[in-house]
């Protein structure tokens, strides 16, 4: 092997060198402003490699002190499709979290201006756990600036300073044995607006990990002709109902519309394939008038 | 309706999964390719041209910032400051991350500032029009409109919220602080608190 192929390939195989790359393709395309970059957006763990790891960067020009906790929280909807995540600490009963039993490290850090600082993952599962996938969130914490309370100016004067807190919240999902995913369509409904249309999907996941895919719409009028498609990725853990709001200029097209719907766990690009539990697809159409 | 079975792959840690940063797995071609785009083509020679095929599953990071705070400035006893989402003195949050992408966003917002002895408080509100979500990434309070949610509450912020196609999404704030006749005099503080998380994963 020569020197440059025994070059490559150690480089190759350190991380660090593409976090530079890629740091440095987002920096000079001036996408990033100064913040605390976290990647990357979900972190798998199996029973096989029990361990993950989650990179800081502190984008700014000044040092950042960064928490890491975890917690847990799925993406829920109410009756009107609106998702939410609600993050718990505590008093966590469902037994598909795995908030007590993966840790992060370190927990708390000051990170340099560009400084990068790899969080460490480590999952300890209890003994028989069941086969399927078990979750916690991330729960990656920064503050902005650490300039000091203002001074009043005068003896009545009231100074105040509200401190901006950074929060991204990572999906993190440990797989145990066998995994899989069963989607199936529990609700439809559409209906035009002034904006053009709104869909109205309910979906159950009655697999034992989460299914990810993508939510497709596409809406046609009378002629057959194609309004427009919209895409979304979507993650489902056990039911989630979803409005998806579909503009366009209704006086521009002939009634009546049709929308297809699709919901497929294939063509996820932000996602590694590796990664990817490839489920089963389901489609519907509705006629809206 | 047929069911998807994953098979977790037995092998022990493998070279790709030391490989992966990010989410990104990247033959080893594009770091030959990083490596002579930095200005190190001396390192290649005839006798090391490979040819081959390169595939990357690009997983954006995401970063929440805060361009500008909360700035009501100073303010007298009885004399409520109200700022809306549009003015300069706005907080101005800037999220970045995968181009269209769904994203959920929340708030936990302060029903009061105290002073740093807790010895008084004083009450901060936001109203259900004071949050705007502009998915132009303009980090301009007030500039012109180009898409996104207006004046939306920062309490339950509209579902189907997205990074915007530049890649940026920013989130202003406004918000009102109400001192009372009796307010003491002082510094008061409290943290507004932004979680960013993507929908689809």
């Amino acid at each position: 092997m020569s020197f440059t192929q025994r070059f490559l390939a150690h480089a190759a195989r350190g991380r660090w060198l593409f976090t530079a790359a890629l740091l440095s393709c987002f920096l000079i395309a001036g996408k990033l402003v100064g913040g605390v970059l976290v990647a990357p957006t979900v972190i798998f763990i199996s029973d096989i490699n029990r361990t993950g790891r989650l990179e800081v960067q502190n984008t700014a020009n000044e040092p950042r002190e960064v928490t890491v906790r975890l917690a847990y929280g799925l993406p829920q909807s109410d009756s009107l499709g609106n998702i939410y995540v609600n993050l718990k600490d505590s008093n966590i009963t469902d037994p598909k979290a795995a908030v007590d039993w993966i840790k992060a490290f370190p927990r708390k850090v000051i990170v340099p201006p560009g400084g990068t600082q790899v969080i460490r993952m480590v999952a300890r599962p209890p003994k028989d756990l069941p086969d399927g996938e078990y979750w916690a969130r991330v729960v990656v914490t920064s503050r902005e600036g650490t300039t000091e309370l203002p001074s009043p100016e005068g003896d009545q004067a009231i100074e105040t300073r509200l401190n901006m807190v950074m929060q991204t919240a990572l999906m993190l999902k440990y797989r145990n044995g066998e995994c899989m995913t069963r989607l199936e369509l529990t609700h439809r409904d559409a209906w035009l607006t002034e904006e053009g249309m709104s869909v109205l999907l309910g979906m159950s996941n009655l697999g034992n990990a989460s299914y990810m895919g993508i939510l497709t719409c596409t809406v046609t009028d009378a002629d057959n002709q194609q309004v427009l498609e919209k895409y979304l990725n979507i993650a489902v853990y056990d039911h989630l109902r979803r409005r998806v709001d579909l503009e366009f200029d209704r006086s521009e097209y002939r009634a009546p519309f049709k929308v297809a719907v699709s919901v497929s766990s294939e063509g996820r690009t932000d996602v590694a394939p590796e990664d990817l539990i490839v489920g089963n697809d389901v489609s519907y159409t509705m006629t809206v008038e | 309706m047929t069911a998807g079975v994953r098979k977790l792959n037995r092998r022990p840690e493998s070279g790709m999964h030391r490989q992966q940063f990010a989410g990104i797995r990247i033959t080893r071609l594009i770091v030959a390719a990083v490596l002579v785009a930095a200005g190190m083509p001396s390192l290649a020679s005839a006798d090391d041209v490979a040819i081959g095929t390169a595939t990357a599953t690009v997983v954006a990071a995401i970063t929440v910032s805060a361009t500008a705070t909360l700035d009501f400035g100073t303010v007298y006893q009885g004399v409520p400051v109200a700022i809306a989402n549009d003015n300069a003195s706005a907080a101005i949050f800037t999220i970045t991350g995968s181009a269209s992408a769904n994203i959920l966003i929340f708030f936990q917002l302060p029903e009061y500032l105290s002073l740093s002895d807790n010895s008084d408080r004083m009450d901060i509100v936001f109203d259900a029009t004071d949050c705007s979500v502009d998915s132009t990434g303009s980090g301009t309070p007030g500039g012109a409109w180009g898409g996104g949610w207006p004046d939306v509450s920062p309490h339950a912020l509209p579902s189907g919220t997205a990074i915007g196609g530049g890649g940026a999404t920013s989130v202003y704030l406004g918000g009102t602080v109400r001192p009372r006749i009796g307010q003491k005099a002082g510094s008061y503080e409290a943290d507004i608190v932004i979680t960013v998380a993507y929908e689809g994963t």
